[in-house]
């Protein structure tokens, strides 16, 4: 992959380890990700540079959720895909992901599907940003 | 009664000539040759003139109109007879006085042709008393009384008390010349009374003799009377012999002509123990009865008589043998016998009733709940002791609450009683005297009916609702704190899951980097590596699929969450070559966790998918099994596939914890899960399975809880 075409990934979880496993992961797919570890660092970093997808997981330090995160991001880029990453959704924040259009990944994550799902959103952001520009 | 008439016809004057000529014969026998009384007259005026007076007569008295008249007469003319007649009240006649004296007397210028007139009055009498007063011992015989002391000529007083015989009255009147000698006239009185003493005999004689007749009549009318008597009557004497028997009597007593040897039998047999019979009774008293059973001769059938004995006694009260009068009382024993019957008939029913009673009492006793029984007017005919305190039936001083328990009751069975259904239930809120609190009763009340359909009785049954309801509540809360457990569990391994899943993660995601940064020798431990945290991957998955549902119960519909499973692994399925088979019936709403019945839903088609390696069918079905309410009821799920089964030794621990026949990919958390829930939501799972062919699961639950 080119450095134009190279997708930019915010990657928030409280977990220190999993968080840089993840970026390992997905640098080693060709994205520049960067990693917040915290929801205050996660709207830092959205505030200093756009992003194509922010990955998000559901419970952050004290008693932000990822949701915090991904209006946070909304109200910068309305069309910013978003995914949630939890050990237990509840049906409460499944349905509030339904809603907002936000893709859910349930952990242990398989590497595969995940790889996946972060493929496809983007695809869709393209052929989206494709037909505005149209 | 039957005085003989005395002469009425003059005698043939030739034969007494003749007998008068005859030679040697004296006086005496020539009146006692008279063999009736009318006789006797023309003898003793023969006699009288033989002796040398010119004429005699005799006047006799009619006793019944007192009129006195000639009877018989010699050598009198007409007009002599004439003056003679006179009457018994003509008392200044010298005749009729000396008949009132009853004593001979001579009157003088009385006579028929001479100046003197001898009368000699004759009347009934003798010196023995008459064969009746004899035999009834009275003294007042009339013969015997004018013997001894004459009575005055009344004309009642001549009849006898003991044999009503008349007595006859007459006077001999004899013409006597002037010169008659003493000795003549002594002789003329002693032929007279001579003549009277064999005419009172005689007269006696004829007396009897009508008495004979008259005693024939009364025989014949008494044998016509024995006769016509419909009952058997036999006469019998001292010594039982039949002396006398009356038709009805033949037909069992006297064998008929021609009869057969079998009748002939039966009469020896019936006169037999007519014998016994007569023997038993004369042995036992003055009168007394028998039931004797004889056979009817004639027409071939046993009568049941009842045979009432008298004996029968002399004059001289001894006995003299017996009259025995039969009474046919078949037809009456009979009828007793049936009456009988029907009476022991009655009494068993009774019995049985009776019995019937006491084992419903014995019910009502041991049911421990309160019952009533009221009539059609709704008014209580029986409380069991149950029902006696919860309405202080017993109690003179009611507490006031159970008085109005009363009325409650009262009113209840009013509006049922009258009301046009057979059966009520209905909750009836009462104080209960025991733990002195409102409580619930369920009344269940029943109607019985009589003949005419009109309501006879109703039965009313109370039952502690509270103590029924406590019992289910019990049983909630039982169940309920399984789910807890259950709950308690699931959170608990979604605790540690969800602790566990974070450092997983890291571990995961960095065995996936390591592929190109190894040596070759690590080659093998990385695979392992992998394997091993995959399989702790699944099992914290599972677990956390567990703690994550915790939505709250409701009630939901199963066959969106099948739709729902089958829509999210549609995919996978058809990967796998699955092809689904999915028939979904009509169902009512379930109530519970809908989340939960996902996770059972996945875990059974995952299991189908992973069992069936070269694809196959799945079938999933749902189907409502109605209750006989229509309302409530079963519903059930049925998920088969055409997989490898599961072993034969395994299918008893298949929803045991870590039981799978997955081997390695397996977590033994799948089934154990699916059970818990099935059970949490008072269900039932089932389990059929053939190694080689597939495997059948059937999930059971109750439509509304």
């Amino acid at each position: 992959m080119d450095a134009t075409t190279k997708h930019r990934l915010l990657v928030v979880d409280d977990d220190a380890s999993v968080l840089l496993t993840y970026q390992l992961l997905l640098q080693e797919q060709g994205y520049e990700v960067n990693a917040a570890i915290s929801s205050k660092k996660a709207k830092e970093e959205l505030r200093r540079s756009n992003f194509d997808v922010v990955l998000c997981d559901l419970s952050l330090e004290q008693d932000r959720t990822g949701f915090e995160v991904f209006e946070f991001a909304r109200q910068m880029y309305p069309a910013i895909p978003c995914v949630l990453l939890t050990g237990y959704a509840n049906k409460e924040a499944t349905d509030r992901a339904e809603v907002g259009g936000i893709e859910v990944l349930f952990k242990p994550i398989e590497i595969e599907e995940f790889l996946q799902t972060i493929r496809t959103v983007l695809k869709n952001r393209h052929a989206k940003k494709k037909s505005n520009e149209l | 009664m039957a005085s003989p008439a005395l002469k009425k016809r003059l005698p043939d004057p030739a034969a007494f000539i003749e007998r008068r000529k005859a030679p040697g014969e004296s006086t005496a026998l020539r009146l006692l040759s008279a063999e009736r009384s009318e006789e006797i007259f023309p003898i003793l005026l023969e006699e009288i003139v033989g002796l040398g007076f010119p004429r005699a007569m005799v006047l006799e008295v009619d006793l019944e109109s007192g009129d006195i008249k000639p009877t018989a007469w010699l050598k009198c003319n007409n007009a002599q007879l004439q003056k003679f007649r006179t009457s018994l009240w003509s008392t200044e006649n010298p005749v009729v006085a000396s008949l009132h004296r009853m004593k001979p007397t001579i009157i003088e210028n009385g006579g028929l042709r001479n100046k003197l007139l001898y009368s000699h009055p004759i009347i009934y009498r003798n010196r023995d008393v008459c064969w009746e007063a004899e035999r009834e011992r009275r003294p007042d015989c009339l013969a015997v009384q004018n013997f001894f002391a004459p009575r005055k000529l009344q004309l009642s007083d001549q009849v006898c008390a003991s044999c009503g015989m008349r007595s006859y009255v007459a006077t001999v009147l004899v013409d006597i010349p002037g010169d008659v000698e003493e000795g003549l006239q002594r002789q003329l009185r002693n032929l007279i009374e001579l003549a009277n003493r064999y005419l009172a005999r005689l007269f006696k004689v004829q007396h009897y003799y009508n008495r004979m007749r008259d005693m024939d009549v009364t025989i014949a009318q008494m044998h016509t009377l024995m006769q016509s008597m419909a009952d058997p009557v036999i006469l019998t004497d001292t010594h039982h012999r039949v002396v006398m028997l009356n038709k009805a009597a033949d037909r069992f007593f006297k064998a008929p002509e021609g009869v057969t040897e079998g009748g002939a039998r039966a009469v020896e047999l019936n006169n037999l123990l007519f014998s016994a019979a007569l023997s038993s009774m004369a042995v036992s008293g003055s009168e007394s009865s028998r039931d004797l059973t004889l056979v009817d001769v004639m027409e071939g059938e046993e009568v049941l008589f009842e045979a009432v004995c008298a004996p029968t006694y002399t004059t001289d009260t001894v006995r003299s043998g017996m009259v025995t009068v039969m009474r046919d009382v078949t037809d009456l024993r009979r009828a007793d016998e049936e009456v009988r019957a029907n009476l022991s008939k009655l009494r068993d029913a009774e019995e049985i009733v009776r019995q019937d009673r006491d084992r419903l009492n014995l019910v009502i006793e041991n049911v421990g709940d309160p019952i009533i029984v009221a009539d059609g007017a709704a008014k209580v005919v029986l409380y069991d002791p149950w029902a006696k305190e919860l309405f202080g039936i017993a109690d003179a001083t009611r507490h006031p609450a159970l008085v109005k328990n009363q009325a409650k009751l009262d009113a209840y069975l009013t509006s049922f009683t009258f009301s046009f259904s057979d059966k009520e239930n209905r909750p009836l809120r009462l104080y209960h005297p025991g733990t002195k609190a409102e409580v619930e009763y369920a009344a269940r009340s029943g109607k019985i009916y009589n003949a005419r359909g009109q309501v006879a009785f109703t039965v009313t049954v109370l039952r502690d609702f509270t103590a029924w309801k406590r019992l289910e509540q019990l049983q909630l809360e039982r169940r309920m704190l399984e789910v807890e457990k259950f709950a308690a569990t699931g959170r608990l391994a979604g605790t540690i899951a969800h602790e566990i899943n974070n450092p997983l993660e890291a571990i995961k995601n960095c065995i996936y980097l390591l592929p190109g940064k190894l040596q070759p020798p690590g080659e093998p431990v990385y695979e392992i590596l992998k394997g091993e945290t995959e399989r702790v991957m699944r099992i914290v998955r599972q677990m956390l699929g567990l703690y994550r549902n915790t939505d709250q119960a409701g009630p939901f519909d199963l066959n969106t969450v099948v739709e729902d499973t089958l829509t999210l692994f549609a995919r996978q399925l058809a990967t796998a070559g699955v092809v689904v088979d999915k028939r979904l019936g009509n169902l009512p709403p379930i109530v519970g966790t809908a989340d939960q019945f996902r996770q059972v839903l996945s875990n059974m088609v995952v299991n189908a998918r992973d069992s069936m390696l070269n694809g196959g069918k799945l079938i999933v079905r749902t189907r409502h099994l109605r209750a006989s309410d229509g309302v409530h009821g079963w519903l059930d799920l049925v998920i088969a596939d055409a997989g490898g089964g599961i072993p034969k030794k395994m299918v008893d621990s298949i929803f045991e914890p870590f039981v799978t026949t997955k081997g390695e990919k397996g977590t033994g958390l799948g089934l154990w899960i699916v059970k818990g829930i099935v059970e949490n939501h008072g269900g039932r799972i089932q389990v059929r399975s053939r190694e080689g062919k597939g495997t059948i699961f059937k999930l059971t639950f109750p439509a509304v809880r």
